[in-house]
């Protein structure tokens, strides 16, 4: 009787639990009728939808989709003309002029030249304290203006008249069509800005748009609402006249919505969920391999990192294949070198020969080198390796054990996030990790990070006089093919020296409705909602 | 009495004073500011955010800076969220966890106390021991695990309620409030059980009964009286914490609510807006308390306010 | 546990009464706690869990941070792992007895220094009452609208990061609701008749407090007691969530159960078996509580 008892609440409960897949019917959020609504999961909490105050991903997304730059992204995230219809540039490659369409901003204000230097005179000048502004350093005088050294006037940028802007660089950059595409560079509505100040002309209300989608609504920890902008110049191409942003913080929840029907799409995905969804809903899961990489690194001022055989045997001793494969399980490349592989107008470096060794054969000689080293087992290396914050993959401490098979304690130390990062800036720390995303596409944005000039966002210190001065070169260097061999033999030089050990190139992750059209996966995780639509809404 | 009411009422003041100035001085003696981030702000970039935000003035003066405004109703402006002062944080989110937070605590109180004093009145019976059995489930068993399993249950399963948001109406509001109440329950029905074992074994309970009073009389005017005073004593602080909204409800079930301002702002050291909670939330557990007292001292005349 | 840290100061107290009554009151509450069979299970589950913690990491074939390439995410009773294997390949069983030991640690080390603080704390405002009473309940209130984290934070960051402050910092902010009862039950107490004896007897206000007080607030407090391991169980796990917690490759009870909430759909094993044990942990804990409650409590007799 019992065990009957149990059995049926076991079957009852493996129902409840179980199995029964496909979308059920969706709880959706209401959608006022007329409209057509997109229901986003965009992963946080905006901190502001102001373009020059705002870094996050889940900001860009819906920024992106109120505000359009010189350039704009399609589908899959490369530049298209936007409020720009072509440009030309200057044979020297340093002075670019855009020219633009006839479009109005959502108040039925004309968007002119002006609106585009107020913009980037704006995230420049020091007052607005904008923590992206180095991004547009490219531009001539922008860094001596950010530093109070210069008047914003002095800014690399015209209006030669209302319809044509000119850009001129402190060095050529061929990146800069993406960079234009990046908020930073967006306009702001002068005749706005004037009238309600740095602060309130983006509340709602008062926040003008030049895009497709004007905003409504934003209330904290609630959601973000913008309705279609009938004066953007492609209004009736829009599939969707509503959307709904929300912080969708806790990923498995927005990662159920999304499978449940309740929102259409969300990022990001907790890692080790992936192999599950991959299994059970492959419809739904989207992934693309960023241009990213995820690095461990030395502080290479202390003593105990000068022997390059000790940096070199702990690169080695690193299982990748493991981690890729099997920890993180989301298709990530293991990395051997620093500039991700997809970058354009680069070839990634080939990996050094010891990546091909089977693990047993690396162990072997990394042993080898610490004992060369002076370490064995009578004096183990041990060292203390600061995370940035709770890792819940596992990743570090299947580093950890890979160490712990050749002899090398490594002390895992989580350490609050702002607090490692501020520890590797002022080189207090023996070990650390850290990842880096592009900010544009292109092989500067990485190497960089390790000249000696960056300073504190040089985290391992490292310290290369050749390595600054072929960067140097490459910077001068108008012609993109032999710019980028200068830059190659730069990466192959730093590392050849270990300062860094490269470990995989991240994935982005989107769990998407199969139903939701127009979302193509591409490695800065760019989707504009202009582009999507979904089957029944289609006319 | 309202002389007691009087005078706890000036030694709040005094109170909120204190936890002001601890607060502010021990935020700022943790390591870390609210600029810090992967990418080190140039020093140009970061002292104009500092002039912004008036922190670049001795840390003395930027109290008295911050009582004055505090004292005016000015909490500032979030350092975090640019654009929202945490005046309009605090009127956002606040009225979304009293929301959760008062019905949990209805529910919580009134199954607990109807839990406890069924277990102690079948006291080492099966109503008493499944009773704590379900009590001691929703003690031990964390939110972050209840709140998953609910949602999966009834909301991705069954498709009865929305998996998360507020934009469903009532729906929306009651796997929160469930997962919120439960450990509340679990904590109550126990307290109830254990205060009214003991006064169902009092001598003033024996002579009630024995003084031929209906059973129902006995529990409910002399026992039950007595055993809720432990409860009062811990829901008073309970009160403040819950309706203040709780870090694991609010993420899971995607609630804007004010508890992750709590935990969120102290990790990212938005000063200004932890310590506008920190004083909402002290002003709602000194009253409470008080509230508290006040109570304990009408349901047990032994006690004399003084 | 709270028994053997009050009894030698009861005892001493309880020697008037046991010239009346003929035997030691606590050797009567020794047998009335063991004839609670529910108790006793506890006591018995308890004592293997303990065991368990303290000798079972050494006679699991796996050591706690062995990473297993081939053995990610075994099923329980795959390849020898008779709970199966973690996200990285790690034996459960032998993550589960080391975080058992973490987790019993941090709960009654913390529980220890709260009851201690709180105890001392609550009784002697509760007995003195007037303005000391009202000072000393202002500070609880002061220390209660602080916020947890940010002082859990402080301390790390200042003094480090080692399992010995969490303990420390928990402990210190749990005995606040515990003062609290213990003040308002001495509230209640010190106008029964046998403190006024006590007083009329010539008892200094701290012998009344330690011999005829404390021992009468044993039944809450033990309940409170049983209320407090979890809490400082599950408070520890809520740390590690946000960073703050025990290092890898060590493990706690409530992070195993955390990591296994986000893995319910594909890898069941990885919530159940660590959310059995914290369960049994806890029962066992709030049965002897009970246990306690009813055979120390001197209304009883």
């Amino acid at each position: 009787m019992r065990s009957a008892l149990l059995l049926t609440a076991l079957a009852a409960a493996s129902v409840l639990l179980g199995c029964g897949r496909g979308e059920q019917k969706a709880v959706r959020a209401p959608c006022p009728s007329g409209e057509a609504c997109l229901e986003m999961g965009v992963g946080a909490e905006p901190t502001s939808l102001d373009p020059h105050r705002s870094s996050g991903t889940w900001e860009r997304q819906i920024i992106s989709d109120m505000l359009v730059g010189l350039t704009d992204a399609d589908a899959a995230g490369e530049p298209v003309p936007g409020m720009a219809t072509h440009w030309t540039t200057s044979a020297d490659a340093l002075t670019w002029t855009f020219f633009l369409r006839d479009a109005k901003w959502s108040d039925g204000v004309p968007v002119t030249a002006d609106d585009f230097v107020a913009g980037l005179r704006r995230i420049v000048k020091p007052e607005l304290a904008a923590e992206y502004a180095a991004l547009v350093y490219p531009i001539k005088n922008a860094a001596p203006i950010n530093e109070g050294k210069l008047p914003p006037e002095q800014l690399g940028v015209r209006a030669i008249d209302r319809r044509t802007v000119e850009i001129t660089l402190e060095h050529p950059a061929p990146y800069l069509p993406y960079l234009l595409l990046h908020h930073v560079a967006f306009p702001v509505p002068k005749h706005m800005v004037d009238k309600y100040g740095d602060d309130d002309w983006m509340k709602p209300g008062n926040y003008v748009a030049n895009g497709p989608y004007k905003l409504v609504s934003w209330s904290l920890g609630d959601r973000v609402v913008v309705v279609k902008n009938p004066l953007y110049w492609e209004a009736d191409k829009l599939c969707f006249t509503r959307i709904h942003y929300y912080p969708t913080e806790d990923r498995i929840s927005g990662e159920r919505q999304v499978l449940s029907g309740t929102l259409d799409t969300h990022t990001p995905l907790v890692q080790n969920r992936i192999a599950y969804l991959r299994r059970e809903y492959p419809q739904y899961l989207r992934t693309h391999q960023s241009l990213s990489t995820q690095y461990l690194f030395f502080n290479n001022t202390l003593p105990m990192w000068k022997d390059r055989r000790v940096r070199l045997a702990l690169s080695m001793a690193v299982d990748r294949d493991f981690m890729t494969t099997k920890v993180r399980g989301m298709g990530e490349p293991a990395a051997y070198s620093f500039v991700p592989p997809g970058m354009p107008n680069y070839t990634p470096l080939p990996p050094p020969e010891w990546a091909s060794w089977p693990l047993e054969k690396r162990q072997a000689e990394a042993r080898r080198l610490l004992s060369e080293a002076g370490y064995g087992p009578k004096k183990p290396l041990k060292f203390e390796f600061m995370m940035r914050g709770y890792d819940p993959t596992g990743t570090y401490a299947a580093v950890q054990a890979d160490w712990k098979q050749i002899g090398v304690q490594a002390v895992l130390n989580t350490t609050e996030t702002q607090i490692a990062y501020q520890n590797y800036q002022i080189r207090d720390y023996v070990f650390g990790e850290a990842g880096w995303v592009a900010d544009f596409p292109d092989a500067m944005n990485f190497l960089y990070l390790l000249d000696s000039k960056t300073g504190a966002h040089n985290y391992g210190g490292y310290n290369n006089p050749a390595y600054d001065a072929l960067l140097a070169q490459a910077n001068l260097e108008p012609d993109v093919q032999k710019r980028a061999a200068i830059l190659r033999q730069a990466e192959q030089l730093m590392l050849d020296d270990i300062p860094i050990i490269p470990l995989f190139t991240y994935v982005t992750s989107n769990v998407t409705s199969p139903k939701l059209s127009g979302m193509v996966e591409n490695p800065g995780d760019t989707h504009r909602a202009r582009y999507m639509c979904k089957a029944e809404l289609k006319k | 009495m309202l002389r007691f009411i009087l005078r706890r009422l000036l030694v709040a003041i005094p109170t909120l004073f204190v936890i002001v100035t601890a607060t502010f001085f021990l935020m700022r003696a943790a390591p870390g500011n609210p600029f810090d981030g992967e990418r080190k702000l140039p020093p140009a970039i970061m002292k104009n955010i500092e002039a912004r935000y008036g922190l670049d003035k001795p840390l003395i003066v930027q109290y008295g800076d911050y009582l004055a405004d505090v004292v005016r109703g000015d909490f500032g402006p979030s350092l975090k969220y640019t654009g929202k002062s945490v005046n309009q944080i605090i009127a956002e989110n606040f009225p979304t966890s009293l929301k959760i937070g008062l019905p949990a605590l209805i529910l919580a109180t009134f199954l607990g106390i109807l839990l406890g004093v069924i277990a102690a009145l079948k006291h080492n019976r099966w109503p008493d021991y499944s009773a704590m059995a379900i009590a001691i489930l929703g003690i031990c068993i964390p939110t972050f695990v209840t709140a998953p399993l609910l949602v999966l249950i009834f909301a991705v399963k069954l498709s009865w309620l929305p998996i998360a948001g507020i934009t469903q109406g009532l729906k929306s509001y009651i796997l929160p409030v469930i997962v919120l109440s439960l450990p509340l329950i679990a904590v109550i029905s126990r307290l109830v059980r254990a205060g009214m074992i003991e006064t169902l074994n009092s001598n003033y309970v024996r002579t009630a009964r024995a003084k031929g009073l209906p059973e129902h009389t006995v529990v409910i005017r002399h026992a039950l009286k007595t055993a809720l005073l432990p409860l009062v004593s811990y829901l008073g602080p309970a009160c403040a914490a819950i309706i203040t909204g709780s870090l694991v409800v609010e993420k899971i079930f995607g609630v804007p609510g004010l508890g992750k301002s709590f935990v969120l702002g102290a990790l990212q050291r938005d000063y200004t807006v932890v310590m506008g909670v920190v004083i909402l939330y002290a002003v709602l557990v000194i009253a409470l308390n008080l509230i508290a007292d006040v109570l304990y001292a009408v349901l047990d005349p032994r006690v004399k306010l003084t | 546990m709270t028994a053997s840290t009050l009894i030698p100061g009861m005892r001493d107290g309880s020697k008037d009464m046991q010239a009346v009554a003929g035997r030691s009151l606590w050797d009567d509450a020794r047998r009335r706690l063991f004839r609670n069979r529910l108790a006793v299970a506890g006591m018995a589950v308890l004592g293997l869990l303990v065991l368990a913690a303290a000798i079972g990491p050494f006679l699991v074939p796996f050591a706690f941070d062995e990473v297993t390439k081939t053995d990610v995410y075994l099923r329980p009773l795959q390849s020898g792992h008779l709970l199966g294997t973690d996200y990285i390949g790690r034996d459960m069983l032998a993550r589960i007895l080391v975080g058992l030991r973490v987790s019993l640690g941090v709960g009654i080390t913390a529980t220890i220094v709260s009851l201690v603080i709180g105890i001392a704390y609550g009784a002697t405002a509760g007995f003195i009452g007037g303005r000391v009473d009202e000072g000393m309940m202002r500070i609880v209130d002061v220390l209660y609208a602080l916020p947890f984290v940010f002082f859990v934070i402080v301390l790390m960051v200042a003094f480090g990061r080692n399992i010995f402050l969490i303990f420390l910092a928990i402990g210190a902010v749990e005995w606040l609701t515990m003062a609290r009862i213990v003040r308002g039950q001495t509230i209640s107490l010190k106008q029964a008749e046998f403190v006024e004896a006590a007083r009329a007897a010539g008892m200094s206000g701290a012998g009344i407090v330690f011999r005829h007080i404390v021992p009468n607030l044993l039944g809450p407090v033990a309940v409170y007691v049983t209320l407090t391991i979890p809490q400082v169980i599950l408070l520890e796990s809520f740390l590690s969530f946000i960073g703050m917690g025990v290092q890898e490759p060590l493990t706690s009870l409530g992070t195993l159960i955390s990591i296994g909430a986000n893995n319910m759909e594909l890898a069941t094993w990885l919530l159940i078996w660590p959310a059995l044990f914290m369960v049994v942990l806890l029962m066992s804990f709030n049965f002897i509580g009970d246990g306690l409650r009813d055979a120390i409590d001197p209304k009883d007799r």
